[in-house]
């Protein structure tokens, strides 16, 4: 009976979304801190070219969770 | 004229009702980032309740689910309505004042439900609906926050996990305006639409709408400033309960319980399911912690609170469905809405007394 009264494509919609964000958000953010902590002791070390590197790779998951975030936002007053 | 009155009383006492619930719930919002330090108290709820404010005006998909998927629209009365709202009222102050985060919004479907089943019996309620939109969501919705918070730190402590841990933190407590904030919009768009939900439900009954319409904008507006005038006016005692009683937190916990409850609350407001934000977001708390240490989680205050959950729809469905009794002890009039009205305000009247002389709120320690 319950399987034919729940929708599961909308549930299964939103846990897969819900995964997808929730994890991806807090996964990108991660990696924001990592590419700063080791911009930071890279430069500290005198190593120009790595400490670049995880600067841009802690830019670019900034802009992934930016992106994540406003996403989230569209799709939510679209409907 | 008397359907007239009923009607200003049923809206008077959604938007206590939803007062209520910024009160009670976004202290569940608040309560992580406060505990991991990410933001002062006053920063924090002044946040939430501008947030709550937003969020009340980006989507109708739960309202529309309140207002016709729940409760045959056909048979109910702003009476009916007005019942259960009371009857939410009533628990969620019951749970407030022990300290519970139990679900609001399961209390107003609980109350509504009860209400309409003691008036119109069993027919009154669209199963399919209940369960579908309801019932499963309301199982799945805590588990899939615990899930993700699990995963989301697990994979967040790896790799972060060779890095100073004083740039960590403080990098996660930057990050935690972020969470706090979406989690924050997150309950204005799930929590204010059950308002909004049942007020446009009253006005169907009432005639002033026709069925399965949205709500008006004026509706939209009175409860999104309703709910972020309760989430401002704070709730310290379930602060307290969910940001230090269930795990003590560091700040990448905290992100990611946020983190997991905002995305599982968007998520289903999208597709309507009217959800409970208290579920979710300790969900997500006990998740984060878990993920950590087992034993981190206090197990014996998790599973009062999962008694409190357990118990809120047909607590609150009886409430209503007594109060309903009432109301037509006095007919089918304006006359019964007003007499629980009056008893209703002078027992909170007499209880915030007795509140005010034992002594201010407890606080955040």
């Amino acid at each position: 009976m319950i399987a034919t009264i729940v929708d599961w494509s909308d549930l299964l919609q939103t846990i897969g979304a819900s995964i997808l964000a929730g994890v991806g958000i807090t996964v990108a953010f991660s990696v924001v801190i990592w590419g700063t902590a080791r911009f930071a002791d890279l430069n500290r070390e005198d190593r120009p070219a790595p400490a670049v590197a995880a600067l841009a790779a802690s830019g670019l998951a900034l802009a992934v969770v930016a992106a994540g975030v406003v996403f989230g936002i569209v799709v939510m007053t679209t409907k | 004229m008397s359907s007239d009155v009923v009607l200003v009383i049923v809206v008077g006492t959604a938007l206590a009702f939803d007062f209520t619930n910024g009160f009670h719930d976004t202290a569940n919002v608040v309560a992580t980032s406060i505990s991991t330090g990410a933001a002062a108290p006053g920063v924090a709820i002044g946040m939430a309740s501008i947030l709550n404010f937003v969020g009340a005006f980006i989507s109708i998909s739960v309202a529309a689910t309140v207002a016709n998927d729940v409760v045959n629209a056909e048979v109910i009365t702003p009476t009916i309505v007005f019942a259960g709202l009371v009857g939410a009222i009533s628990w969620n102050l019951f749970t407030w004042w022990f300290g519970l985060p139990s679900s609001s919004s399961h209390a107003l479907i609980g109350g509504v439900v009860g209400s309409a089943v003691a008036a119109a019996g069993f027919h009154a309620v669209i199963a399919e609906g209940l369960i579908g939109k309801v019932l499963i969501p309301a199982i799945l919705a805590p588990l899939l926050a615990f899930l993700v918070a699990a995963v989301a730190i697990g994979v967040g402590y790896r790799i972060v996990g060779h890095q100073r841990p004083g740039v960590v933190s403080r990098g996660y407590r930057y990050g935690q305006l972020l969470s706090g904030g979406m989690l924050a919009l997150a309950h204005g768009t799930n929590d204010a639409q059950k308002t909004m939900g049942v007020i446009t439900l009253a006005l169907i009954a009432h005639g002033s709408l026709g069925a399965e319409a949205d709500p008006p904008l004026w509706v939209i507006a009175s409860s999104a400033t309703a709910i972020a005038l309760g989430t401002y006016s704070g709730g310290w005692r379930i602060i307290k309960t969910t940001g230090t009683k269930i795990i003590k937190m560091d700040a990448a916990q905290g992100f990611s319980a946020q983190g997991a409850g905002a995305a599982v609350i968007l998520a289903s407001t999208h597709f309507g399911y009217p959800l409970s934000t208290t579920h979710v977001i300790n969900g997500g708390v006990m998740g984060a912690g878990a993920a950590k240490r087992v034993s981190a989680v206090r197990w014996g205050v998790a599973g009062n609170i999962v008694t409190a959950w357990i118990l809120t729809l047909p607590a609150a469905a009886v409430i209503g469905a007594a109060v309903y009794g009432i109301t037509r002890i006095f007919g089918t009039g304006a006359l019964g809405p007003l007499i629980v009205t009056l008893m209703s305000l002078s027992l909170l009247t007499a209880v915030f007394a007795r509140r005010v002389r034992r002594g201010a709120p407890v606080a955040v320690s």
